[in-house]
């Protein structure tokens, strides 16, 4: 009994707990924070390069030579006061498209975002319709203590 | 005289492959007992000469035989007898063999455990992985032989890759994986004998369903084995990179784990037939492709075997299996069409569907990422890459919502669910959850999807710990038992669910190893002189000399090690090196782990100056990191906890039905139960 | 109308099969450069010898810019078949080696062994001139004209065909008329 009773007041203080994190999270992330340092743009720059002479790492995880080479001119082109876009472009102007870890082209973000969105919306709709006959016969009056319990209880016996 | 033996043992396996996909196709159509007893010892025959073949060839390795092309380019005078006998699926050709081993092995087992039983759909199912089994064997006896032989032999090898004898799990990975690959074959036959024979019940789908676990977990601790080996191997210190290889291993496992699920809802149900069937179907294909990927050469990846021609061959098999169980389910598409009644918004059936939404969201995503440049380079011209950033951006809040679910769907019931329940069992987990998070803040983890992980899974956990302390307090109370002995007893009686419950645990565990691993290590690059330090995360490392020298198991490798004393929260000394081997022209990274509960330590040698005893270190600290592999045998213990055999069973009526047995078979099926019984207990399907 | 729900069949397997297809007739790892009719990036390097090239020098003649290192199997073969392009067109054609991630000796032990070239060997330390081509591993090669645009990249070693192909084209067009 007094089991369902903590329960009972577990909900309304969880939601209570939600929104107070959710407004902490907004604080914190609204919080005049500073932009990003250099070393942490470098490392974000370089994390979305490819290395040149790896198989798929990123210039961040590689340890090879030409990799400690472009985060070298990484380096030095931040420090010359050029922006993480240009940065990454002086390395596509070498190397092409191929040298960024993730396409540009919008469709590569399009078709898979595109492809879920149209998979749970035809879920949803599926899941919708024909409610209407569902409803069940009226039920006794049990309390919803008992009920619950009992519902708990074949639940817990249910393979 | 013994490749001689190993290639007549592959053509005799082709035959006798051929003979019996002929003969179960027979016996199915004319129900024809005799046949079918034939068509089944032919597989069981075949499976010995390809174990023959891998004998001969384990042998050939063993002592050096380098008149055979595979050894002389996989093997050394040197190379150790451990590395000699996993050389057997070290390479192309060889890889092939083992596979085929292991594919008529589970095809031999699931023939034999099952010949007094599912007489329709055991011949087809029997034609469909004897088709499969020839095509294999075809491909060893033409383009890729694996006793071709070459002239002038030699008098030494390579060796086998470097990067693969550096480490013991080379033992491990293929073997697991490859079961886990080959083992999906049969749910695939099943599925196919299903649509054939238009049996697509309950039967098919408990034949089906534990035919598709055991190799799932297979496919599990193969890919986690995996991760682990390259952890260890490849220096760079991370553990998953979503080469198209690691991702050709885990679609096929997406999809498995989403007809798990699904297939629990079917059962239930008898709903989304055509669904279920579509993701066995799925399953195996991927698995065909992911074998294409890997040996075609068509993309580029860590683990490309050399192109060869067999890649062709493997295209048509694709071409083939695709088209014939993708033309097979539109075939029988009426009878798959049955009175779907939809879920109710709010229970978990709705969940488990939504489940599949996501799994299937993120095998188009991986799929895609994987594919997209070869499109793009198909249809423009032009060369793309898709990396960690994109696939990381693409799924990571998939799998988030995964996790989710993997707490809501057990607070659910299966029926519409009522919102006090609901709202009863909430509770407590968003509590844990929340706290959870702003310790984590407090800590100073500041990135969302780490945040989200912790949260999600403290969610998850505790509502898995609050449904097994209710039924344990329900079961002790009403039987008088005692809370320990009334959780293993109700563990036990219900396995699936308590199974099923330990490995969502265990992958809780998983992700949160990985969120934190992946976000909160630190690492740094110093080049130090003999006796200079270097500092990362706490740990303290002094680098002490360098040592140059043959390895002691295998005097043609060249070690350069270098050796460090460290301190911190773990202490003591380590060797990092680059050993050369004479199969590689560049130097392969032997890195140094030092792992611990809380965090690894890992070094690597980067590079080093014999001149001045120089060397460069890439040290790395990753946090929680051991947990990844502790979770994945959890999940491992968990998935074999569910599909345990019930000592106790139930006995059930049998009833054969009337016309479509042949003479001699029975037909077993679960008898339903009355629905007045409280207790319902599941009679496994083998 | 039912029987439209075939459809399905070839339009999934079609495109699959195409796709996968076509990538029999590519290398993956072959990367097409970016720098094709764009300018030779500027340079100073030294050589083996101690003397200094820029990219200014290069002007005036074709240009076959070969990344190569002595670790590397198949920039062995490459070498003869450079061997031989030296001889051909001697002074018509400039050859310049570049030297990937190796050390001199490396370099000169590959030279005493393989045939001592008549061209220069340019030393490439940080490997920053290769980034600036876009290299991503030997050998690979680049054909310029004589007005220091890139032309042609090779991905892989150089044969005697290719270099006849390629330097044949700068040479013939050279002749046909100047400023291109």
């Amino acid at each position: 009994m007094a089991e369902l009773m903590v329960r009972r007041f577990a909900f309304p203080i969880a939601l209570g707990a939600l929104l107070a994190l959710g407004g902490l999270v907004a604080v914190i992330l609204l919080r005049p924070g500073g932009a990003p340092t250099q070393a942490e743009l470098a490392h974000q720059i370089a994390a979305d390069l490819r290395c040149p002479d790896c198989q798929g790492l990123s210039v961040a995880d590689s340890s090879s030579a030409s990799a400690s080479e472009i985060r070298r001119q990484i380096d030095s082109q931040l420090t010359a006061g050029r922006s993480a876009d240009q940065v990454k472009q002086s390395f596509v102007d070498r190397y092409g498209e191929w040298i960024l870890l993730s396409p540009v082209a919008p469709i590569a973000w399009l078709v898979p975002i595109g492809v879920l969105l149209a998979a749970i919306v035809i879920l949803a709709l599926w899941i919708g319709r024909a409610r209407g006959p569902e409803r069940p016969a009226a039920v006794p009056a049990v309390s919803e203590m008992d009920r619950a319990r009992a519902r708990e209880e074949a639940e817990a016996l249910d393979a | 005289m013994l490749p001689d033996l190993g290639h007549a043992a592959i053509v005799a396996g082709l035959a006798l492959s051929v003979y019996a996909t002929v003969a179960f196709v027979i016996a199915a159509r004319r129900r024809d007992s005799a046949m079918l007893a034939s068509a089944r010892r032919a597989v069981y025959v075949s499976c010995g000469l390809a174990a023959l073949a891998a004998a001969a060839m384990v042998v050939l390795l063993l002592t050096h035989d380098f008149s055979v092309l595979y050894v002389a380019r996989n093997n050394a005078t040197t190379t150790p007898p451990f590395f000699s006998v996993i050389s057997l699926w070290a390479a192309l050709e060889g890889s092939i063999l083992f596979w085929t081993l292991l594919l008529t092995g589970w095809a031999s087992l699931v023939i034999w455990r099952n010949r007094h039983r599912h007489a329709v759909l055991l011949p087809w199912a029997g034609a469909t992985l004897a088709a499969i089994s020839t095509f294999f064997f075809a491909v060893m006896t033409w383009p890729g032989n694996p006793f071709t032989r070459v002239t002038p032999v030699a008098t030494e090898g390579p060796g086998p890759n470097a990067l693969l004898q550096n480490h013991p799990f080379m033992a491990l990975h293929p073997p697991l994986l490859y079961l886990g690959y080959t083992g999906l074959a049969v749910p695939f036959a099943f599925g196919v004998a299903a649509l054939i024979t238009r049996r697509t019940d309950e039967e098919w789908l408990g034949i089906v369903r534990r035919w598709t676990l055991i190799p799932w977990i297979f496919l599990t601790l193969g890919i986690t084995a995996g991760a682990w080996w390259s952890y260890a191997v490849l220096g760079w210190g991370g553990y998953w990179g979503w080469d198209p290889v690691e991702n050709a291993a885990l679609l096929p496992w997406l999809t498995a784990t989403a007809f798990i699920h699904s297939s629990m809802v079917a059962e239930r149900r008898g709903s989304l037939r055509i669904w279920t069937s579509a993701l066995v179907i799925a399953t195996f294909t991927l698995t065909l492709l992911g074998t294409f990927l890997t040996r075609s050469g068509v993309i580029e990846s860590v683990h490309s075997f050399t192109e060869s021609a067999i890649g062709p061959w493997f295209l048509a098999a694709i071409a083939i299996s695709l088209t014939g169980s993708l033309g097979l389910l539109v075939w029988r598409l009426p009878d798959l069409v049955g009175s779907e009644r939809p879920a109710a918004a709010v229970s978990r059936e709705s969940a488990f569907l939504f489940n599949n939404v996501l799994f299937l969201g993120i095998t188009f995503g991986v799929l895609f990422g994987t594919l997209y440049p070869l499109a793009v380079q198909a249809v423009s011209g032009d060369t793309v890459s898709v990396g960690a950033p994109w696939f990381n951006l693409v799924n990571a809040p998939l799998f988030l919502l995964l996790l989710f679910l993997m707490g809501v769907g057990p607070a659910l019931p299966w029926g519409a669910a009522s919102w006090g329940s609901i709202r009863d069992r909430l509770g407590l987990p968003v509590i844990a959850g929340v706290v959870g998070v702003v310790i984590a803040l407090a800590a100073g983890m500041r990135g969302p999807a780490p945040l989200a992980t912790i949260g999600f899974a403290l969610f998850v956990v505790t509502i898995l710990g609050d449904e097994l302390i209710r039924g344990t307090r329900s079961r002790a109370r009403s039987r008088g038992e005692a809370p320990p002995l009334a959780a293993w007893r109700l563990a036990t009686r219900n396995r699936r669910r308590y199974g099923g419950y330990l490995v969502h645990a265990g992958i809780c565990v998983m992700a949160v190893a990985i969120a934190i691993s992946a976000t909160q290590g630190q690492d740094a690059t110093a080049t130090l002189r003999p006796g200079q330090t270097m500092q990362v995360g706490g740990y303290t490392l002094t680098y002490q000399r360098l040592v140059q020298g043959p390895l002691p198991d295998d005097p043609q490798v060249m070690e350069t090690r270098a050796e460090v004393a460290f301190s911190g929260r773990q202490s003591g000394r380590l060797a990092t090196a680059l050993r050369n081997y004479p199969s590689s022209t560049t130097p392969i990274a032997t890195p140094s782990v030092q792992t611990s509960l809380g965090e690894d330590l890992y070094v690597t040698l980067q590079s080093y100056d014999p001149a001045t005893s120089t060397v460069t270190l890439h040290v790395l600290v990753n946090p929680l990191v051991v947990w990844i592999w502790i979770g994945g045998a959890v999940v491992g213990i968990g998935a074999v906890f569910a599909i345990w055999p019930d000592r106790r069973r139930v006995a059930v009526a049998v009833r054969a039905p009337a016309s479509d047995a042949p003479e001699g078979t029975r037909v077993r099926r679960p008898e339903p139960m009355p629905e007045a019984a409280a207790t319902a207990v599941r009679v496994e399907e083998a | 109308m039912r029987a439209l729900r075939w459809l399905l069949v070839p339009i999934v397997v079609v495109p699959v099969v195409l796709l996968l297809l076509h990538g029999f007739s590519r290398d993956p790892a072959a990367i097409p450069s970016a720098l094709i009719g764009k300018p030779m990036p500027s340079f100073s390097l030294v050589t083996l010898d101690g003397r200094t090239v820029t990219a200014v020098k290069l002007r005036g003649r074709p240009v076959v810019l070969n990344f190569w290192a002595s670790w590397c199997p198949s920039c062995v073969d490459e070498h003869a078949a450079l061997l031989d392009a030296a001889q051909r067109y001697g002074t018509s054609v400039l050859i310049v080696g570049v030297l990937y991630q190796d050390t001199p000796d490396g370099a000169r032990s590959f030279e005493a062994r393989y045939g001592e070239p008549s061209w220069p060997t340019l030393l490439d330390p940080n490997g920053s001139l290769a980034i600036d081509f876009g290299v991503s591993g030997p050998p690979e090669s680049y054909v310029i004209d004589a007005n220091g645009i890139v032309r042609y990249k090779q991905f892989g070693p150089l044969t005697e065909q290719v270099i006849a192909d390629q330097v044949g084209r700068m040479l013939g067009s050279a002749t046909a008329g100047r400023g291109d």
